[in-house]
C-alpha cells in the first residue's frame, strides 16, 4: 500500500526529497525474511511487511515532526538503526520504516565518563572514542556492529564486560525520547536541565517505562539521544592490532591477560564462577568460542586463526588427537579478560585467578595461551567485532534453551540439554552436529547475583526449508524439555508471541488471548495502561505486550 | 554464473550489516570507520552489499523491477570490494562483490544503464578504450621519443602495458613514460604491444559489461601469446586486476606485475638504487584493484557439500579470496627505500583502505558521487599531516587531482613512479 502524494509531500517537506524514498526496490531491501537469522521469527517463505516509506531523519526535530505526521495519519512506525534479525523491521501494513542512520553523533564527557549518543553510534565506534580518552563502554553479546542506542534502551544488554561494567540497561543515564504521541521527553537529570548523568533524576524517572528490564524493541517512539556511562580502560587510546585478515590479533600491553579457564565439573566451573565474581577481578568473562560446539571448538578456532583456512578444513582437523585432546580439556571452560590498572594490579588479579583455579581443580588451557590464540581471543572479546561469526557455521543460528540463570541452576542441567542437542543432531541431518554442548553466553553481571546470559546455539541453514522446519521442530522439543525442569519459556519461543507466521505483528485480540492465562496478566494489563498514557494511537508495533484490563477484570 | 545462481547467497546473508564498516578489529576512528562509499553517500541500506542482496532477491522474485532509483543503486557500487574483505571476516560462503557486480550484468542485460555508460561502451567498441573522445589512433602518442620495441613487430621477454587511463590523459602520460624509461634503464627486455595494445576491458566488467569485457580479454590474450612475453607489467591497478584475476580466468598463463612489484624487485636485487633525498611526508592511497582485489587468481573446480548436517562448504577446498594477500607491502617498501621520504598511514589502508571513487565506472558515470568519495579521501589523507598522497594508480590519481577535502583544501598527488624518478 503506497502512501498517498499528500502524506509522502508532507514527509518529504520535513526530510527533503533526499532523505525518504517508496521506490519498490529500496522498500524491498527494508525487509527480511523471518526466519532469515533466527528461526523462531517465523516461517522460510515470509517476509516482514513492505514499509509504505522508507524515511530517514537527520534530527530529534525531524523524528517529532514525523512522529506527529503519523499520528496525524495513523500510520505506524518503526525506528531502526542497524537491521539485525526480523525483530528491527515493521510488523504492520500500515506502517513506515525510519532508518535512523543519519543520526550518528558521539560526544564524550571524559570528565564525567559519559557518552552521549544518536541512534546510529554502533559500539564500535563509541568504544574506539572512549579508548582515545583512557575509557571504554559494555558492549553486549549482539557485538559492536550494532546501536548502542538500541542496547541501551531496547534491550536486554548481556555482554562480556558485563561482569565489570553492568548490562546495558545498567548503563543507562539520560535520554532524549521522542515518545510515539510525538512529544519529546527529556528523561532523568536531563529532564531537570542538569545534565546527562543521571537516569532517574532529579528530573522524570521513566526507565521503567522506557526500558524495564528487557526494554521495549524500538515500539514506543524513538530515542534520538541516550547517555551511557563509560568505564576506565586501562589500555593504548587505539588498540594495536596485527595480523591478516580475518585473523587479527591485539598487541597489548602486558597489564591484560586472556586466559581460557577450564575445570573438571560443572560444580567446580560454578564454584569458580561465584569466586571470580567475589573477588572482582575479571574485567570480561564470556563462554565464547563454545558456541560453535564442543566436538569443534578447538578445530574452528584453528581455522579462525588461518588466513587460508575454511570450513572445508573442519573434516581434517576434527580428525586432529592434539585437537580433540584440546576440546576435552576445554570441555567445561570460560574465557577472562585481567585489566590490571598497574603492574601490582594485574598480579594481584593473576595470582587471585590463580588460587581460585587451585582451589576449584581448574586449569587453564594451554592452547589458549599460545600468544597468537591469546591475542586473537583478547581483541575479539574487547572489541566483540565478530558478530556474525554467530552465522559463520551455518548461514544462521538460533539461541535457544535460554539458560539464562543463577549459575549453579543453570550449570546443573547443561549436561543434560547437551545430550538432547547432541541427540537430535545424531538423529535428525536439519540441525549442525557438532558435539551437543554448544552453550555460550556472559559470565554474570554487575553486582553478581549469579545471571548468566548464556544459550545454547542451534546452527541452521537459512537456505534449506528442512533445515529450518527441523530448527522450530528441535525448540519445540526443548521447549518440552524446559517446562519439565521449571526452567520456563525456551529463549528459542521467547518473541514468538510478537510476530505472526505471516511476518506480522499480532492484533491486541490475539495478545489478549494470549497473555489472560499468563502467569502474570497483570504485568501485560500495567503495560496496556503505559501503551494507553504514551502511545494513544497504538503506532509501536506489537513487540510491546499488552493486555486489555477489562479482561482480567481491571477497569 | 547468473543472478539466479546466487540466490542461495542472497538468503544465507545473515544481515549483521557488517559490509558498511571497515573490519571492526581494525576500526580507529568514528570519522573514518565507514567502507562502502555507496551506502555512505547514499544511506539508504539498499546501497549496501546487504541491501543488494535482498534487491537481487525482489530482482529474481519480480517483486520489483529496475527503476530509475534502483538502476542507480546497482551502478552506484564502485567495485572496490571493500565489503568483500568485512564480510568475509567472519563468513566463508558469501561473495558480496561477486553479486554486486552480477546485478549490474543482469541490469545491463536488460538494457538498464546509466546515461554516461552507453558513450563508454561505443569507445570501446570504436576505439578500442573506455575513455570516450579518444582514439585508437592516438594510443601510442605517449611513448614517443622513447626508445622501445614494438611487440608487433619485435620480441622481448617484458610486455609494458599501461593502460587507457595513461596513454590518453595528458597529465598522466609522463608517469607511464617514466615507468617505461625506469624499466629500460633497469635493463628490461621490454616492449610495448603497439598497435595491439588496447583496453583491457575491465572497467567495462566492473560496470557490468560482461559480455564486452570477455571480448577484449580474448583479444588481448591472444595479442600477448602471439608477443610471445614472459611476464607483462602494468602501471595500473584497474588492469592488473583485469589481467591478473579475470584474465587468468580466460586462460592467460602469463606472470602479470604492477610496477611497483617490478620496482620491489629491482631494489631487492639492488638493481635500483635511490641517491637523491625526497624530503616529504606522505600518505599511500591502497587501489583497490591492487591491494584487496590485487590477490592471485587460483584455478578450481569443485562441487558444494555439507558437512556436519549443515555446514555449508566446498569440495575440494575453495580459493579464498578476502585481500589477505593482496599488494601492500610492494609499494611500502619501495617508498620505504626513497631517502628522506616518510610515510603517514591514514586510518583506512591495505585490505580496508577507502576507495578512491573512480571505482565501477563512476568517475565517469557519477561524476558528483565520485568526487564526493574522492573528497572523504583528501580529508583522511589531510587529517594525517601529509604533504602529498601517493597512490599506484591512474583511476584514483586522477580523481583525486581534482578533489578538495571537506574544509575545501587539496593535497598534492603523485604517482609513486614520480617520486621514485625523483630520488634517481
Amino acid at each position: 500500500m503506497a502512501l498517498t502524494a499528500e502524506i509522502y509531500q508532507a514527509f518529504e517537506d520535513v526530510v527533503g526529497k533526499k532523505n525518504i524514498s517508496q521506490d519498490k526496490g529500496v522498500l524491498e531491501s527494508y525487509r527480511c525474511i523471518t526466519s532469515q537469522s533466527s528461526a523462531h521469527y517465523g516461517p522460510y517463505d515470509h517476509k516482514t511487511p513492505l514499509p509504505q516509506a522508507v524515511v530517514l531523519p537527520g534530527s530529534t526535530e525531524e523524528v517529532q515532526k514525523i512522529i506527529k505526521l503519523c499520528n496525524k495519519y495513523k500510520i505506524q512506525f518503526k525506528a531502526s538503526t542497524t537491521f539485525w534479525s526480523a525483530m528491527g523491521f515493521i510488523g504492520s501494513e500500515n506502517a513506515i520504516q525510519l532508518d535512523m542512520r543519519r543520526m550518528k553523533g558521539i560526544e564524550i564527557d571524559e570528565k564525567n565518563m559519559i557518552a552521549v549518543v544518536e541512534p546510529y553510534a554502533i559500539g564500535a565506534v563509541v568504544q574506539v572514542e572512549a579508548m582515545k580518552v583512557g575509557l571504554n563502554c559494555n558492549i553486549p553479546g549482539v557485538g559492536c556492529s550494532s546501536s548502542v542506542v538500541a542496547s541501551t534502551a531496547g534491550w536486554v544488554g548481556f555482554g562480556p564486560t558485563s561482569i565489570s561494567m553492568g548490562v546495558a540497561g545498567e548503563n543507562m543515564l539520560g535520554a532524549e525520547w521522542v515518545l510515539p504521541d510525538g512529544e519529546v521527553l527529556r528523561t532523568g537529570s536531563l529532564g531537570a536541565g542538569a545534565g546527562w548523568f543521571n537516569g532517574e533524576g532529579p528530573g522524570p524517572s521513566t526507565r521503567s517505562v522506557l526500558r524495564g528490564f528487557q526494554g521495549t524493541t524500538g515500539t514506543m517512539g524513538v530515542c534520538t539521544k541516550v547517555a551511557i556511562r563509560l568505564h576506565p580502560w586501562p589500555g593504548p587510546t587505539t588498540i594495536p592490532t596485527r595480523g591478516q585478515t580475518p585473523a587479527y590479533k591485539a598487541s597489548l600491553p602486558d597489564n591484560f591477560k586472556c586466559y581460557t579457564l577450564c575445570y573438571p565439573s560443572w560444580e567446580a566451573w560454578a564454584k569458580g564462577a561465584a569466586l571470580l565474581h567475589e573477588a572482582e577481578i575479571v574485567y570480561l568473562g564470556h563462554r565464547q568460542f563454545n558456541m560453535f560446539g564442543r566436538d569443534i571448538k578447538a578445530a574452528m578456532l584453528r581455522i579462525l586463526n588461518d588466513p587460508n583456512g575454511q570450513l572445508a578444513d573442519l573434516e581434517t582437523l576434527l580428525q586432529d588427537p592434539e585437537l580433540k585432546k584440546q576440546n576435552e580439556l576445554m570441555k567445561m571452560d570460560i574465557q577472562v579478560v585481567l585489566a590490571g590498572m598497574t603492574a601490582r594490579d594485574i598480579a594481584y588479579k593473576e595470582k587471585v585467578l590463580d588460587r581460585i583455579l587451585e582451589l576449584c581443580g581448574g586449569w587453564k588451557s594451554e592452547m589458549m595461551l599460545e600468544k597468537d590464540m591469546q591475542d586473537y581471543v583478547l581483541l575479539y572479546l574487547l572489541r566483540l567485532g565478530h558478530k556474525n561469526l554467530n552465522y559463520t557455521l551455518c548461514g544462521s543460528y538460533e539461541g535457544n534453551y535460554g539458560l539464562s540463570s543463577n549459575v549453579f541452576v543453570a550449570t546443573a542441567v547443561i549436561e543434560e540439554a547437551s545430550e538432547l542437542k547432541d541427540k537430535w543432531a545424531k538423529t535428525h541431518t536439519t540441525i549442525a552436529d557438532t558435539g551437543g554442548d554448544s552453550d555460550m553466553g556472559s559470565l554474570s553481571i554487575l553486582g553478581g547475583g549469579g545471571a548468566m546470559g548464556w544459550e545454547f546455539f542451534v546452527n541452521f541453514d537459512a537456505y534449506d526449508k528442512a533445515s529450518i522446519q527441523g530448527t522450530n521442530d528441535f525448540i519445540d522439543e526443548t521447549q518440552k524439555w524446559m517446562f519439565a525442569k521449571g526452567l520456563g519459556v525456551d529463549m528459542g519461543r521467547w518473541n514468538q508471541d510478537i510476530r505472526r507466521k505471516d511476518g506480522l505483528n499480532f492484533t491486541q485480540e490475539e495478545h489478549d488471548a494470549m497473555y489472560v492465562n499468563a502467569a502474570q496478566p497483570l504485568v501485560f494489563a500495567y503495560q496496556w495502561k503505559v501503551r494507553e498514557a504514551v502511545n494513544p494511537n497504538h503506532l509501536g508495533g506489537s513487540y510491546y505486550r499488552t493486555l486489555t484490563p477489562s479482561k482480567i477484570g481491571l477497569a | 554464473m547468473a543472478l539466479q545462481d546466487f540466490r542461495p547467497m542472497q538468503e544465507r546473508c545473515s544481515n549483521c550489516l557488517n559490509c558498511r564498516w571497515v573490519p571492526f578489529d581494525k576500526l580507529k576512528s568514528d570519522r573514518f570507520g565507514e567502507n562502502c562509499p555507496s551506502i555512505a553517500y547514499n544511506n539508504f541500506m539498499t546501497y549496501s552489499a546487504r541491501g543488494r542482496f535482498q534487491l537481487g532477491q525482489t530482482i529474481l522474485d519480480g517483486d520489483a523491477d529496475y527503476s530509475e532509483t534502483v538502476v542507480d543503486v546497482v551502478h552506484s557500487c564502485t567495485a572496490c570490494g571493500s565489503c568483500d574483505v568485512t564480510c568475509k571476516v567472519c563468513r566463508y560462503n558469501l561473495e558480496p562483490l561477486e553479486h554486486n557486480i552480477e546485478l549490474k550484468v543482469d541490469a545491463v542485460e536488460k538494457g538498464k544503464t546509466l546515461p554516461a555508460q552507453a558513450g563508454i561502451m561505443a569507445a570501446l567498441k570504436q576505439e578500442q578504450t573506455m575513455i570516450p573522445g579518444s582514439k585508437k589512433a592516438q594510443r601510442l602518442d605517449w611513448a614517443k621519443g622513447i626508445q622501445v620495441k614494438d611487440l608487433f613487430k619485435d620480441k622481448a621477454e617484458v610486455a609494458f602495458y599501461p593502460g587507457c587511463k595513461y596513454s590518453y590523459d595528458p597529465k598522466l602520460q609522463k608517469v607511464a613514460q617514466a615507468a617505461l624509461k625506469l624499466l629500460i634503464d633497469a635493463g628490461a627486455d621490454v616492449g610495448i604491444m603497439g598497435n595491439a595494445d588496447a583496453c583491457c576491458g575491465g572497467r567495462a566488467l566492473q560496470m557490468g559489461f560482461r559480455a564486452e569485457f570477455t571480448e577484449r580479454a580474448e583479444a588481448n590474450i591472444k595479442a600477448f601469446n602471439t608477443a610471445g612475453v614472459k611476464v607483462i607489467v602494468t602501471p595500473c591497478s584497474d588492469c592488473y586486476h583485469a589481467l591478473k584475476r579475470q584474465y587468468a580466468k580466460l586462460g592467460l598463463a602469463i606472470e602479470v606485475l604492477h610496477t611497483v612489484e617490478y620496482l620491489d624487485r629491482l631494489i631487492e636485487e639492488g638493481k635500483l638504487k635511490f641517491t637523491k633525498p625526497v624530503n616529504m611526508t606522505v600518505t599511500y592511497h591502497d587501489p583497490c584493484h591492487l591491494g584487496r582485489l590485487g590477490e592471485p587468481f587460483v584455478p578450481w573446480e569443485g562441487t558444494e557439500k555439507k558437512i556436519m548436517n549443515q555446514v555449508h562448504t566446498w569440495s575440494p577446498k575453495r580459493p579464498r579470496y578476502n585481500g589477505a594477500y593482496g599488494i601492500y607491502d610492494a609499494p611500502r617498501n619501495v617508498l620505504a627505500a626513497i631517502p628522506g621520504l616518510r610515510l603517514v598511514e591514514m586510518d583506512r589502508i591495505r585490505e580496508y583502505a577507502w576507495c578512491c571513487g573512480a571505482g565501477g565506472g563512476c568517475s565517469q558515470t557519477l561524476p558528483e558521487y565520485s568526487a564526493w568519495t574522492a573528497s572523504e579521501r583528501i580529508t583522511e589523507a589531510n587529517t594525517t599531516g601529509a604533504e602529498a598522497m601517493v597512490t599506484a594508480c591512474p583511476w584514483c590519481e586522477a580523481n583525486f587531482m581534482g578533489a578538495v577535502d571537506e574544509h575545501g583544501k587539496s593535497i598534492q598527488v603523485f604517482d609513486i613512479i614520480e617520486l621514485v624518478q625523483q630520488a634517481l
